[in-house]
This record gives structure tokens, C-alpha cells and sequence, in this order.
């Protein structure tokens, strides 16, 4: 016994040495099947709260990949839901459009608004015709409401149209069933008005103010507004005739030129 | 020889093998954490606390990758251990240099050897564009971790660099 310890306490470096080539050699040469459960037992003993961990954070990376990709296509649902919406409304518009004739003598262009611009009230919109299309200056423009405006400037692509609303576009105007004569004119910051209407003409409220061809610019006929109030002042030689505008002019989107039947 | 301290390390080695061993390898390229261990095992501990750490690294890196060769693993993580244990009682490693000289030589010898024991199809391949760059990649994380070990660097020191 003696002996043995110190043998031991001699050799303890060499018997470590040897007992792990002894174990290492075992490891390798024992069956398979023995290498596989000394595998099982470390992975069950060391490894499987990580494994768990790691397939924690694959599921949760699959499902924030899956509700990012929910997003996406929730986002897309939406967009194409309102482009649809749009579409129907587009439909709508293009619908009521169909029936409308233009005055006698008169064909019609059809144009899309691509812009306007004004300070609170659009006075000026870009169309998307132009040169290319023969659209000239002076070209006047309705939509199913009544006149909206005439195009006063024209590139290859594209022409812009001053609307009536515009103080500095005046039309030539008369009531249509008393048939006497105005110039229909925006007053900045206020509304539309019928100017130079005799004080004593046949004119009330309710009555279709109609442009009377004679500027030479617009057609005879194309509504313009509705009188809104009429004013008669007891020593003013002109009455003043307020008018609510036939046209919508916050919603103009698709417009019409008018071309004269005789013009190429 | 106190147990809790290894068991810990083992653990984070197999913590590093199923979890941080692909967020941090580079272009294929693993950092050799195991070998590192057992390195730092080595060259601040006794020398059965070295061979017999390093056998069972051995252990348990084999046992998820190639179960059948966990013998080998062992023996050769174990001689790893022994070796880096040798080399510190015969050299001077007050040096950072030497340390670092220490880290590569161990983690080149111990990727060479496991990729002779792995029998890959293409030896030299594997040499060129595994082994030596992990070896490499081992001795940028221990340069690392000396300087903040040694207290070359600090958080203070860091925050005044940039």
C-alpha cells in the first residue's frame, strides 16, 4: 500500500498523462453506438438549453419575418384598395361625361388637369394637351358643369388654362331668359359678379347667367353661373349681381376644349 | 480544483458553438473560442487543470459535429493544452507579444490537426482559406481581450478615442 502511494505521488503527472490516452483511445475505438450516446449525454447535458434558445430565436425571427411580410402586403392591400376606389370614382365622372354634347358648331378634346395652382382658389391649371394636339390660344374650356376657363399659354405637351376664376378674365355675359348683358368677372377674395348689369334689368336671384359670344373668345350659350343677390342702389347707374359659379372649381379634373367645327 | 468555474467555461463553449459561432464568423472564417479556453486555461492554471479542461472540449465540440471522431478531439485538445502549459513554464510570457505568438502558433497547430483528423477533400484549401485566417481571427479577438485583461484598455480610454 505503502508502495502504491508512492508510486502515485511519483508518476500522479504520467497516470494523468495516461489515464486521458487510455480514455481517449477508448473513446475512439469503442463502438459507434457508445460514441453516439457519449454525444446524446453531453448535448442533453450542455448544449440543450442553448438548442432551445436557438430554435426560440428562429421561430421568433420566422415570425417577424412573417409579419413583416403580413406588412407589406397589408400596405399593398391598402394601396390597391384606394386606387380602386379611385378607379371607381374616375368611372363615375367619365360616366356622367359620356352624354355631353358640345354647343352647336363645336367639337370636343377631352384633357386631364395635371395641375393648378392659386392662393386658396385654383386660378390657373396646366392640361395635359398641347401643340401636339392643335389646342391654340384662346381655346375655350367647359366641363359638364358649364365654362371653366380658355388656355393662355400652349407648349408641345402641355397648356394652361387661366380659369374664371381669375380676376383678370372677364366673359362676356347675359341672363338667360331676360337676355340682357353683363361681364361676368371675379372679384379677388370675394366672388363672382355680373358688372356693368343695368341697375333697372330684368335680373333675380336664381336666374342662369349664360356667355353671350361676344368677346369673341367663348361661345354663346356655355353656363357660367347662377345669380346668387342682385343690389340696387337708389343713385347707382349699375346694379350689383352677385353669382355662385356653375363650375367647382376645387374639383375640376377632367376638362374638355372646344374647337370649332370649321377650324383644322 | 475547483469544478464550477470549468463546467461554466464548458458551457460557454457550447453556448459559442450553437449560438454565437455563426454571428461570428467572418466570410466563413470561425473565430476558435474553444481552443482560446483552453489556451487561457493553460497558461493561468496547473497543468492537470490544462489537460484534463482540454479533453473535455474536446468532448463536447465533437459532440455535435462529428461524434465519432470524439476521441481524437479529446486527445488532441488535451495535447494542446499540455503543450501550451509546457511552453509557458519554458518561456517568458510577460509580453504581449509573446502571448499573442502563443495564442497563434496553438490555435494554427490545434485548426491543422482537427483538419487532419476531419480528413477534408481538399487539405490545402481548407489550410488557405479556414485555418490560417482562423488562427488569425483567434489572435485579433485574444490581442483584444489582453488589452482590456491587462488594463491597456479601458472603458475610459475608449470613450476618449472617439
Amino acid at each position: 500500500m505503502n508502495w502504491i502511494s508512492t508510486q502515485f505521488a511519483r508518476h500522479w503527472r504520467n497516470i494523468h498523462y495516461g489515464a486521458i490516452i487510455v480514455l481517449s483511445l477508448a473513446i475512439t475505438f469503442w463502438p459507434v453506438q457508445a460514441n453516439r450516446v457519449l454525444g446524446q449525454v453531453i448535448i442533453g447535458g450542455l448544449y440543450y438549453p442553448f438548442f432551445k434558445i436557438q430554435t426560440a430565436i428562429q421561430v421568433l425571427t420566422l415570425r417577424e419575418a412573417n409579419v413583416r411580410e403580413l406588412r407589406g402586403s397589408l400596405a399593398q392591400a391598402s394601396l390597391q384598395i384606394s386606387l380602386n376606389e379611385e378607379a371607381v370614382r374616375e368611372n363615375k365622372r367619365l360616366r356622367s361625361a359620356l352624354g355631353f354634347e358640345p354647343p352647336s358648331g363645336y367639337r370636343l378634346m377631352p384633357a386631364e388637369v395635371i395641375s393648378v395652382s392659386g392662393y386658396r382658389l385654383p386660378i390657373t391649371a396646366v392640361i395635359n394637351r398641347g401643340a401636339k394636339d392643335s389646342v391654340y390660344v384662346n381655346q375655350p374650356i367647359i366641363n359638364q358643369q358649364g365654362l371653366i376657363g380658355r388656355v393662355t399659354d400652349i407648349t408641345t405637351d402641355f397648356a394652361t388654362v387661366q380659369l374664371l376664376t381669375d380676376p383678370a378674365n372677364r366673359v362676356a355675359a347675359r341672363v338667360e331668359s331676360s337676355r340682357e348683358m353683363g361681364i361676368v368677372r371675379y372679384v379677388s377674395g370675394s366672388t363672382m359678379i355680373l358688372d356693368n348689369f343695368p341697375v333697372h334689368g330684368a335680373v333675380a336671384v336664381g336666374d342662369t347667367i349664360v356667355s353671350s359670344g361676344l368677346g369673341g373668345v367663348y361661345p354663346p350659350g356655355l353656363r357660367v353661373g347662377i345669380v346668387a343677390s342682385v343690389q340696387r342702389g337708389e343713385h347707382e347707374p349699375f346694379a350689383r349681381v352677385t353669382l355662385e359659379p356653375v363650375a367647382n372649381f376645387h374639383s375640376i379634373e377632367e376638362l374638355f376644349l372646344l374647337r370649332p367645327d370649321d377650324r383644322r | 480544483m475547483k469544478l464550477i468555474p470549468y463546467i461554466l467555461y464548458l458551457l460557454l463553449v457550447a453556448f459559442y458553438e450553437v449560438i454565437l459561432r455563426d454571428l461570428t464568423s467572418i466570410y466563413g472564417v470561425a473565430l476558435g473560442l474553444p481552443v482560446l479556453l483552453v489556451l487561457a486555461v493553460a497558461v493561468y492554471k496547473s497543468e492537470l487543470s490544462a489537460i484534463w479542461f482540454g479533453f473535455a472540449v474536446g468532448l463536447v465540440t465533437a459532440a455535435t459535429s462529428r461524434p465519432e471522431l470524439s476521441g481524437w478531439y479529446a486527445l488532441a485538445t488535451a495535447g494542446l493544452g499540455s503543450a501550451a502549459f509546457h511552453l509557458r513554464e519554458r518561456l517568458n510570457l510577460e509580453s504581449l507579444a509573446s502571448k499573442l505568438l502563443l495564442v497563434f502558433g496553438g490555435a494554427l497547430v490545434y485548426n491543422v490537426v482537427m483538419t487532419v483528423i476531419n480528413r477534408p477533400d481538399g487539405f490545402f484549401f481548407t489550410l488557405g482559406t479556414s485555418v490560417i485566417p482562423g488562427a488569425l481571427y483567434t489572435t485579433v479577438v485574444a490581442w483584444v481581450f489582453f488589452q482590456f485583461s491587462e488594463g491597456r484598455m479601458t472603458p475610459q480610454k475608449m470613450k476618449a478615442m472617439f
